[in-house]
């Protein structure tokens, strides 16, 4: 490395810190929470075996999980305007990122309510609970921590996708290295440097994600 | 009449019958004991009768308003399941809750009682099973016998009508059964109706006034204690008493004399 690539990157730093904490981060928790809200009432629907919504969440989990996300921007970026909906970048982002998310966490969801022990259901039901009592007391609180640490991989997964989120002309960390190596031609340094700060938000997660399971632990 | 009926009730797996037909009527203060060989039925009698299976047919009676056993709606079950409790052979007490909140959720969350009065209740009934000091701990904290006695404050805490008791002692070693046992004595003793399912022979006879032996998904023979115990009208009551190896304290004898 020489001093001028030394520099230029010590200049660059900032301009990558910028876009990731007004683009890369809202964007991750905004979609993040919307997802974990549809996977929830995704998990529910099948947990709580709803005839025709049940159907209708398999149907949706299989779709999303069986296409790519970049293939999903496409159709809702360049392929919407075509029936008249039009959306920015950022709102084509969420919409896809969310409903990404609650396609794969409503499995892990789903998976941790059905490992809760069927015991704790039949003595919920026999202290007089009705099923939602049930399940919102006593069944959820004790699957959060066995869903905790999947769901945790899946919110540092999505810190990294929303770099595809690059190719519907959203000026996030990757596009601002982009930007910056075109003027320069250094690109092996620049998007070196775009990994490096990708590197520090999930540390950052990975950190949270132990002292998050410490505290559930404690609560039992 | 009686307070609770069973009347009816069948049950299969598949293709397999495990409760054939059932009837079993309650009084109030009633302790009865339900006994019977491993796979007999008795635990699926319970479980039908607490809506947590499904059975085929059936009804229950509860201060004379019947349910359906096999079908109920939605408003009736929860209805239903207030007045009554459930003791679980596995204890099943809820692992995000403390003693005390175990025995106050049916109260508060379920019933919608008063925060204040359901702690009051609470405290009262984990006194009445020896737990006031290890109420602030969580069932992972608690041994066994422990668990069970919580499980036996939260069945007693809304004061049901019957508590039904599923094998309360099978997964628990010799001493912390007796210190389950010794507070389903005292229930008994304060006219708190009860129907256990249990292996416990000792037990049915020093509590139940009356003994149920099921086998094959029948009932064998129904009797007082001391009938049953001491003279026994069926050939197979002799025989199941027998091979769990109870010594009785008279000699046993049939109607017939056969032995």
């Amino acid at each position: 490395m020489t001093e001028r690539i030394f520099h230029e990157l010590v200049d660059a730093f900032p301009k990558l810190l910028l876009p990731a904490i007004k683009v890369t981060i809202p964007l991750t928790l905004l979609s993040f929470s919307i997802g974990l809200l549809i996977a929830l009432t995704t998990a529910l629907v099948q947990v709580a075996k709803i005839p025709v919504l049940r159907k209708a969440a398999r149907f949706y989990v299989w779709i999303i999980r069986c296409t790519p996300m970049i293939v999903q921007l496409f159709v809702v970026y360049f392929g919407l305007p075509s029936i008249g909906i039009r959306l920015a970048s950022f709102p084509a982002a969420v919409l896809v990122f969310s409903i990404s998310v609650g396609a794969y966490c409503s499995e892990t969801i789903r998976a941790a309510i059905e490992s809760v022990s069927s015991g704790q259901m039949d003595a919920a039901y026999c202290s007089g609970f009705t099923f939602s009592q049930a399940m919102f007391h006593i069944i959820i609180p004790q699957a959060c921590s066995t869903a905790f640490p999947p769901l945790s991989n899946s919110l540092i997964g999505l810190v990294k996708d929303t770099s595809l989120a690059y190719s519907v002309a959203l000026v996030e960390i990757l596009a601002s290295a982009q930007r910056i190596a075109a003027r320069t031609y250094d690109y092996f340094w620049l998007y070196l440097e775009a990994a490096v700060v990708y590197l520090i938000i999930c540390s950052f997660l990975t950190v949270l994600q132990r002292r998050g399971e410490k505290a559930l632990e404690a609560r039992r | 009449m009686s307070m609770l009926e069973l009347s009816h009730v069948k049950k299969s797996f598949k293709e397999n019958p495990v409760i054939r037909d059932i009837s079993i009527s309650v009084e109030q203060g009633d302790v009865v004991a339900v006994l019977g060989p491993s796979g007999s039925g008795k635990t699926t009698l319970l479980r039908c009768a607490g809506y947590l299976s499904q059975a085929d047919g059936g009804t229950v009676t509860l201060d004379g308003e019947t349910f359906d056993l096999h079908r109920i709606s939605k408003r009736d079950v929860v209805r239903y399941r207030r007045k009554i409790g459930f003791v679980f052979q596995s204890f099943n007490l809820f692992g995000n809750k403390t003693a005390l909140q175990n025995v106050t959720a049916g109260l508060t969350i379920a019933r919608k009682m008063d925060k204040k009065e359901a702690e009051r209740i609470g405290l009262e009934a984990l006194e009445k099973v020896g737990l006031l000091d290890r109420k602030d701990y969580y069932p992972s904290k608690l041994s066994g016998g422990q668990q069970q006695r919580v499980a036996i404050a939260r069945a007693i805490a809304p004061n049901p009508r019957v508590i039904f008791f599923d094998e309360p002692t099978s997964a628990l070693d010799p001493e912390l059964t007796e210190e389950v046992l010794n507070v389903m004595k005292k229930l008994a003793e304060d006219g708190i109706t009860m129907i256990v399912v249990t292996h416990e022979i000792e037990f049915a006879r020093r509590v139940a006034n009356r003994v149920i032996l099921v086998e094959d998904g029948v009932i064998v023979e129904e009797n007082d204690a001391d009938t049953f115990f001491i003279h026994p009208r069926q050939k197979r009551t002799i025989d199941f008493l027998r091979r769990t190896k109870w010594k009785p304290e008279g000699e046993l004898l049939s109607d017939e004399g056969v032995i």
